[in-house]
């Protein structure tokens, strides 16, 4: 079936099976920065934002995104590359696969919230699984990053 | 899961019409758990076009469409002033916002599902369930009745609450499915609820008569409520730790609420 939506501002039409996810669309047609982690839910390591909202990737169907607005790494890099900065001073990242979705929930928290409180922080990152670090370093990182102090 | 066609159904008379039609027809609510089931979907008709996405409140309840997601739920004004904010609460504890982003309300108390923090929470209020064509169930009704409906869930009513509440998961990570979760709420009367047991959420209802008659008791109470309750074994743990989890945790939201 056809599938038209907007990908990081660009209109694009996807060729998919009906019970294909989101997740296996994004990889096929070459947008690699979306991780399969889990792909059961649990990881976060596909999170993109769907109309500006994380969204596994994983779990929904990508029939399910038609004319919506979906976001990857690819299309905030400069804050991406921003808050690299932040993680690296505070040993929040390591080998990297959990990053691309984690710049995007923290671009959706900034949106949301532009001045969360730490325990907001840890809520929204919970769902995010860092197997490297845990979620203190990235918290302290995103905390320092939100607050404008480096 | 193997899914042949995808429907964006333009009514739920259409919706209704192609779910009759054939028993390997589905509703698609957030879509989490599908493709953790087996076998084969013909239609998989999605409802996302049909505005059941708005909570609303009415003189005396709160509408809540079937497919709001759990975060719009959690989030919402109207709903964080029932009871306290305690339905708020238990589903903020659901996994990340990234998964409560595409779980529905209404797929979680559709599915009767054994672990579902919604259903325990829920439980602890007067809730009713509208079904397309036309059927209202309350909630207390649908979770006892073997199977699931044969209509539509197009709405979730919760009637308004001031109860004083308490709710519960344990569990042994953030991102975990409940061990044990419970639900105490006080209004005019007690509601009593053990969910992730691990079956389906249950009303204590011989605790619950038993202090909404007069009863004082709180040990008393807890008591009536572990005898009542069928707790099991599962990977997570057996059923005399989950035994012992009630027991705690009952007592603690008795005090809590009284």
């Amino acid at each position: 079936m056809e599938v038209k939506f907007n990908l990081n501002g660009l209109d694009v039409v996807y060729h998919v099976k009906p019970g294909e996810y989101l997740l296996d669309s994004l990889r096929a047609n070459g947008v690699k920065s979306v991780k399969k982690g889990c792909n059961a839910s649990a990881c976060g390591a596909c999170t993109v934002l769907v109309d500006g909202k994380p969204t596994l990737s994983c779990s929904v169907l990508t029939a399910s995104i038609e004319g919506k607005k979906v976001m990857t790494v690819e299309s905030i890099q400069e804050e991406a590359a921003e808050l690299s900065e932040y993680f690296a001073k505070e040993g929040a990242d390591q080998c990297g696969y959990c990053s691309a979705s984690l710049a995007l929930v923290v671009h959706a928290l900034k949106e949301e919230n532009p001045h969360p409180t730490r325990q907001e922080i840890t809520d929204y990152l919970v769902g995010n699984l860092c197997r490297c670090t845990g979620l203190q370093s990235q918290g302290n990182a995103v905390e320092k990053y939100l607050g404008g102090k480096k | 899961m193997k899914v042949n066609e995808y429907v964006r159904a333009a009514s739920l008379k259409e919706a209704y019409s192609l779910k009759k039609s054939s028993p390997k027809n589905k509703i698609l609510g957030g879509g989490l758990w599908l493709k953790k089931g087996n076998g084969e979907v013909d239609k998989l008709i999605d409802l996302s076009r049909l505005g059941l996405d708005q909570i609303k409140e009415e003189k005396d309840y709160v509408s809540v469409g079937a497919m709001v997601t759990q975060r719009a739920f959690e989030t919402s004004l109207i709903i964080k002033k029932i009871g306290g904010g305690v339905l708020s609460d238990a589903v903020h504890q659901i996994m990340g916002p990234a998964f409560r982003n595409s779980a529905t309300i209404g797929g979680s108390v559709y599915g009767k599902y054994g672990f579902s923090d919604v259903i325990t929470a829920l439980l602890g209020f007067k809730v009713d369930l509208v079904f397309y064509p036309e059927e209202v169930v309350s909630l207390d009704e649908y979770v006892k009745k073997p199977g699931f409906a044969d209509g539509i869930l197009t709405e979730v009513r919760i009637y308004k609450s001031s109860a004083k509440s308490f709710f519960k998961k344990v569990k042994m990570t953030a991102l975990d499915y409940p061990i044990l979760n419970v639900c105490v709420t006080k209004d005019k009367d007690y509601r009593i609820v053990v969910g992730s047991r691990p079956l389906v959420a249950y009303l204590c209802e011989g605790a619950m008569k038993y202090l909404n008659e007069g009863g004082k008791d709180v040990d008393q109470a807890v008591e009536l409520a572990t005898q009542e309750l069928k707790l099991g074994d599962s990977m997570s743990a057996k059923g005399e730790y989950r035994s012992h989890l009630a027991r705690v945790y009952l007592k603690r939201a008795l005090e809590e609420v009284k």
